[in-house]
């Protein structure tokens, strides 16, 4: 059974004001006592708390800068929290940039190879896949071809059969359902909601609120780095989007 | 502490696969394309020592066989360890677009950069060794020692290539003085001359390089045909170890502040 048990995450970023700070910089300010720091803290989330179960299908809302991206980044271990903890029980899948990691200069196959290493499967799970990875994405003729000199969908099309190839336990989306033509909109909507079915536990971003109401159960409504509400997606998605002032 | 090792290993261990890709990528794209492809990463070794030999053996006025053999012998750990530690320099730089997407150990990028330039360094090795013996090196038992000799040396450059791969990430600066640096260290490491020659002021700055004692791992099999002194040996494994305690200690302190500042 997965779970996740997220208690008072905190995460901090510097922000730079210019540029980043060179070694004349820092020698610089050793000699300058008041010097104007070159950065400044912005805290991207703060006191963040929530416990998700086995079967429980999360969506999280908010407005551009909320944190929500950070949160699943942090759930994916990319962030550090910098206070508080975060525990994960059960395989975990990155599926927030699709794609990440694919090298230009490599062919299809290669990239299958070298994204799949870096998503976690083994050599033999890529092995097993390999062919409905391919057919999927309807590369076959090109898989052999640089990544560099595919088209846009084309990239996408790999990207997404590949990421989606196998199944977590844990499902972490980023507002990935575009990409490719109608054809393969239809088809990889189809594989999207096959792999949330089986997911243990499901946690996506979207700014689609009917697509949220319609695939989760409870709703994460984000403000500024802070956990506003959270329960049923028929209470609190009107409640978001009427806009409710919140302190 | 301790914990943390023991999950850093293991962590590291489980993405085995991963460090395999990312060698493969490294050694596969570099000459990808070009018509000599990997013989590149033997060529440019064996010429550049080659002007050197000549124009060093002229200069000392020394045998040209002679002061080759003794040249490669020291050119090839020290390529190594110069390589690794520049390269290190980049290795989170280039792969911030990763390292910001997906969490995979990062211990594994600048693990990769040493474990391919290891392969290079082996590769160019049996090239300079076919010339060492076609010049007259010696082929003796102490040739035995070099596979430790190697392992020294890998885990020496490492301790170095963790620190040199978080520390510029900080400090972009870094590369650049690396670079020069690595250029004062090259000639105050005893590759291009005995340890014994040079004397006076600049003694104590060759016997506290801690680059000599792994020269001299090298040389003493493939030159001398005998195994390197125990001094030798005593030296290079205790810096080795204390190089990869400090390098370690630092990566674990500081790696989970390299994303923020990528």
């Amino acid at each position: 059974m997965s779970s996740i048990h997220v208690e008072d995450l905190s995460i901090k970023f510097l922000l730079y004001h210019d540029r980043s700070p060179s070694l004349k910089d820092y020698v610089a300010n050793v000699f300058k006592r008041n010097a104007r720091s070159s950065s400044s803290d912005f805290w991207a989330l703060r006191n963040v708390s929530f416990n998700i179960e086995a079967g429980d299908r999360v969506g999280i809302v908010g407005h551009n800068g909320a944190g929500k991206s950070t949160l699943l980044k942090a759930l994916c271990r990319v962030y550090e929290s910098s206070e508080g903890n975060i525990s994960v029980v059960g395989r975990i899948a990155p599926l927030l940039e699709i794609g990440a990691g694919f090298h230009p200069e490599f062919t299809g196959r290669e990239n299958i190879y070298l994204n799949g290493s870096i998503l976690g499967y083994s050599k033999q799970q890529l092995k097993d896949i390999e062919p409905e990875v391919i057919a999927f994405a309807e590369l076959k003729e090109f898989i052999d071809t640089p990544v560099k000199y595919y088209s846009t969908g084309m990239y996408m099309r790999l990207a997404f059969s590949l990421a989606t190839a196998m199944h977590p336990d844990i499902l972490v989306l980023d507002e990935i359902f575009a990409g490719g033509d109608a054809a393969f909109m239809t088809k990889a909507k189809t594989r999207m909601y096959d792999l949330i079915d089986k997911a243990n536990i499901m946690i996506m971003v979207s700014h689609d609120h009917q697509l949220v109401s319609s695939l989760c159960n409870r709703v994460i409504w984000m403000d500024h780095g802070r956990l506003v509400r959270d329960g049923p997606p028929e209470e609190i998605i009107p409640e978001y989007l009427g806009g409710g002032a919140h302190a | 502490m301790s914990t943390r090792v023991i999950t850093f290993f293991s962590e590291l261990y489980d993405s085995r696969n991963v460090l395999h890709q990312l060698v493969a990528q490294q050694l596969i794209l570099r000459y990808r394309r070009t018509v000599l492809g990997y013989l590149w990463t033997l060529i440019n070794p064996l010429l550049m020592m080659s002007v050197m030999a000549v124009v060093f053996s002229a200069l000392f006025k020394a045998d040209l066989q002679t002061f080759a053999l003794f040249l490669f012998a020291g050119m090839i750990p020290w390529n190594f360890f110069s390589s690794v530690v520049t390269q290190s320099g980049t290795a989170f730089i280039n792969n911030e677009g990763l390292i910001k997407k997906i969490y995979i150990p990062k211990a594994l990028f600048p693990l990769s950069i040493a474990s391919a330039l290891l392969i290079d360094s082996l590769f160019s090795f049996i090239a300079l060794f076919a010339i060492i013996i076609a010049l007259g090196g010696t082929i003796s038992w102490a040739l035995l020692f070099l596979p430790v000799s190697y392992a020294l040396l890998f885990v020496f450059a490492m301790g170095f290539g963790m620190i040199m791969s978080v520390a510029t990430v900080f400090f972009r600066d870094l590369q650049y003085v690396m670079a020069i640096a690595m250029q004062a260290l090259f000639f105050l490491t005893p590759i291009l001359y005995k340890p014994d020659a040079l004397a006076g002021r600049t003694k104590w700055l060759i016997e506290i390089n801690p680059v000599t004692p792994f020269i001299a791992l090298f040389r003493a099999p493939l030159i001398d045909a005998s195994l390197p002194s125990s001094d030798a040996i005593l030296q290079a494994t205790m810096i080795a170890v204390i190089t990869i305690i400090v390098g370690l200690t630092f990566f674990l302190r500081q790696e989970k502040k390299v994303v923020f500042r990528l």
